[in-house]
């Protein structure tokens, strides 16, 4: 089904962690014309705040261990606010990654758009993040893929050609993956050699 | 004649944690002031607005906006630390005014609103790292205030010292105006760095610049023949409550020290002798906003308004005759060309000069030309030749 281009806005809870200023209130008035739901926290997250649909962080003032989660591993996109351009600076606020930042001071626009690309940005993060998990799994099964080939070698293939053939065709018959039906197979051999 | 008055805003903190350095400011702002507002070839007279924020950071902003939407400055000399000067800067923005900013400071800032008077790391850290690394060793113990300046420095000091080879033996910050440093020496005195760097501010700057120099009377291996204490931003005003013994062999980096050797400091030094009767060491924060008044003055002159646009147009389209040498500022980053120079501590906290550099640097804020240097210098894995031609020893 087609997403909507933009997220359910009007459902959503913000985090803003920033000491009192006057950065706070403009932000502020431009999330709540979105009809976003704004809490403003400092110095320190707590747990409850991990249901937060964005959190926007101080970058000029931010340490580490202000968050309820490893750096990184937020689990909502998180906009960085910066004052100071410094390279140490941005690099903190990358660390915790930051899916968009906004420029302080804060003009009367750019909250919208930094909303959208951190969205999108933590979206596609996540999504890369979970193919990667699953890549890698693959990887790690590929020992098993090899053993599989030799089985059926074993069992009278004509070739490697021929015994991946088989392997692929078993795999699309059954409806499982390539590396489960390898495991099946190195299975099955291993059963037959104990005598089960 | 009548001479038209015109407000200006003189935005430093005289009490608070670094008070020493804003007087040494507000009586730098004030003598140049003076200065201009007795000279009958101004057409016009000075009238400050002085404010004190106690060197608060959320004080700057309302007292910067009170100065110039009730008092009508349209010029704020002011600011020492970067978080305060971020504390203006929206706020010069909002209201076209101008500030002129003339302490050392991280970079990576460049706005239209900002006239930059005094130097970024290519003008401060990076000379003070080319003659320190190569005669004391480059594994450097660095200490710093835990704001912006601290944490930057700290981080370009880092990239320089593993570019050439060396290791950064321990970072440590403590709070802006704290003097709890015990713990710190206690460290250096076990790692045994080749030299300490010190990015701390102020009252902080003093109690470690004390206490560390306890530890090499105690200990001949830390003196400062050995491994002295450099920075960035270590000015007579912080060695002066201490004892002699404390005041002597630090070495610093700035872009005016009292006892320069040139024809405009000699008159300079009789003139705020003779006309304010300011007969102790001139420090750089008082000889800075001196300059950095004089220059407002004299571009306003020029432009025969105070209007900061026309201001700005002036001030980035000349050459200025200062106290600190011949200033231009570059137009692209509004930023001056300053001459930096080193200079080592005395037991009466003076600072006795033995290097310049031959010609002012221009300013790189964003530090492009040095990275593009460090790249190059990785890439080829060869001694960094070009960063030595920079400084001349002074004989």
């Amino acid at each position: 089904m087609r997403q909507p281009a933009q997220p359910n806005l009007a459902a959503w809870h913000a985090v803003i962690l920033h000491r009192p200023h006057p950065v706070v209130d403009a932000l502020k008035r431009q999330l709540e014309l979105l009809h976003i739901e704004v809490e403003t926290v400092w110095p320190e997250l707590e747990p409850r705040h991990a249901e937060a649909d964005v959190v926007f962080f101080d970058v000029d003032q931010g340490y580490d261990g202000q968050f309820p989660w490893p750096a990184g591993f937020a689990p909502m996109p998180l906009i960085a606010l910066i004052g100071s351009e410094a390279p140490g600076r941005v690099g903190w606020g990358l660390a915790q990654g930051s899916n968009a930042h906004l420029l302080k001071p804060l003009g009367s626009t750019g909250v919208y758009s930094a909303l959208l690309i951190a969205a999108h940005a933590y979206q596609q993060a996540r999504g890369q993040a979970e193919e990667i998990r699953s890549l890698e799994d693959r990887v790690r099964q590929r020992p098993t893929i090899v053993s599989a080939v030799l089985q059926l070698l074993e069992e009278g293939c004509d070739g490697e050609a021929a015994a991946w053939k088989q392997l692929r065709a078993s795999a699309m018959e059954s409806g499982a993956t390539i590396e489960e039906t390898a495991e099946a197979i190195c299975r099955n051999a291993r059963r037959s050699r104990n005598g089960a | 004649m009548n001479r038209d008055a015109i407000p200006v805003s003189i935005l430093y903190s005289t009490t608070g944690a670094y008070a020493a350095l804003g007087r040494e400011a507000v009586d730098g702002a004030m003598a140049a002031i003076s200065d201009i507002n007795t000279n009958p070839q101004f057409g016009f007279r000075l009238v400050p607005k002085i404010d004190d924020p106690a060197g608060n950071a959320e004080r700057y902003a309302s007292l910067a906006e009170a100065a110039i939407r009730q008092h009508g400055c349209r010029h704020v000399i002011g600011t020492i630390t970067s978080w305060s000067r971020k504390e203006v800067l929206p706020i010069v923005e909002r209201y076209g005014a101008l500030l002129w900013y003339a302490f050392p400071y991280e970079g990576y800032e460049a706005s239209e609103s900002v006239l930059y008077l005094g130097a970024c790391p290519n003008q401060h850290l990076l000379p003070l790292f080319d003659f320190a690394l190569p005669r004391f060793g480059k594994r450097p113990f660095i200490v710093g205030s835990n704001y912006i300046w601290g944490w930057e420095i700290s981080r370009i000091a880092r990239e320089l010292v593993e570019t050439a080879g060396g290791e950064v033996v321990a970072e440590r910050f403590i709070p802006l105006g704290s003097i709890e440093v015990a713990h710190i020496i206690d460290e250096i005195r076990q790692k045994k760095p080749d030299l300490i760097l010190s990015n701390l501010v102020g009252r902080s700057q003093s109690a470690f610049i004390e206490a560390y120099s306890g530890l090499q009377q105690q200990d001949p291996s830390f003196e400062p023949s050995v491994r002295p204490v450099v920075s960035c931003n270590l000015s007579e005003s912080d060695l002066v409550d201490l004892p002699p013994d404390a005041r002597s062999g630090h070495i610093t980096t700035a872009i005016y020290f009292d006892r320069l050797d040139t024809a405009e400091n000699r008159d300079f030094k009789a003139r705020m002798g003779a006309r304010h009767g300011v007969h102790r060491p001139l420090s750089p924060p008082f000889t800075s906003t001196y300059t950095a008044v004089s220059m407002l003055a004299q571009a306003m002159a020029d432009a025969a308004t105070d209007d900061p646009t026309a201001i700005r147009k002036v001030a980035t389209a000349r050459q200025f005759q200062t106290p600190i040498g011949p200033v231009s500022i570059d137009v692209r980053t509004q930023h001056a060309a300053l001459r930096p120079h080193m200079a080592s501590s005395n037991r009466e906290g003076e600072f006795v000069l033995f290097q310049s550099a031959g010609a002012p640097i221009e300013a790189d804020p964003y530090l492009v030309r040095a990275n593009a240097r460090m790249h190059r210098r990785i890439a080829a894995e060869e001694p960094d030749a070009d960063s030595k031609t920079a400084l001349r020893v002074i004989k």
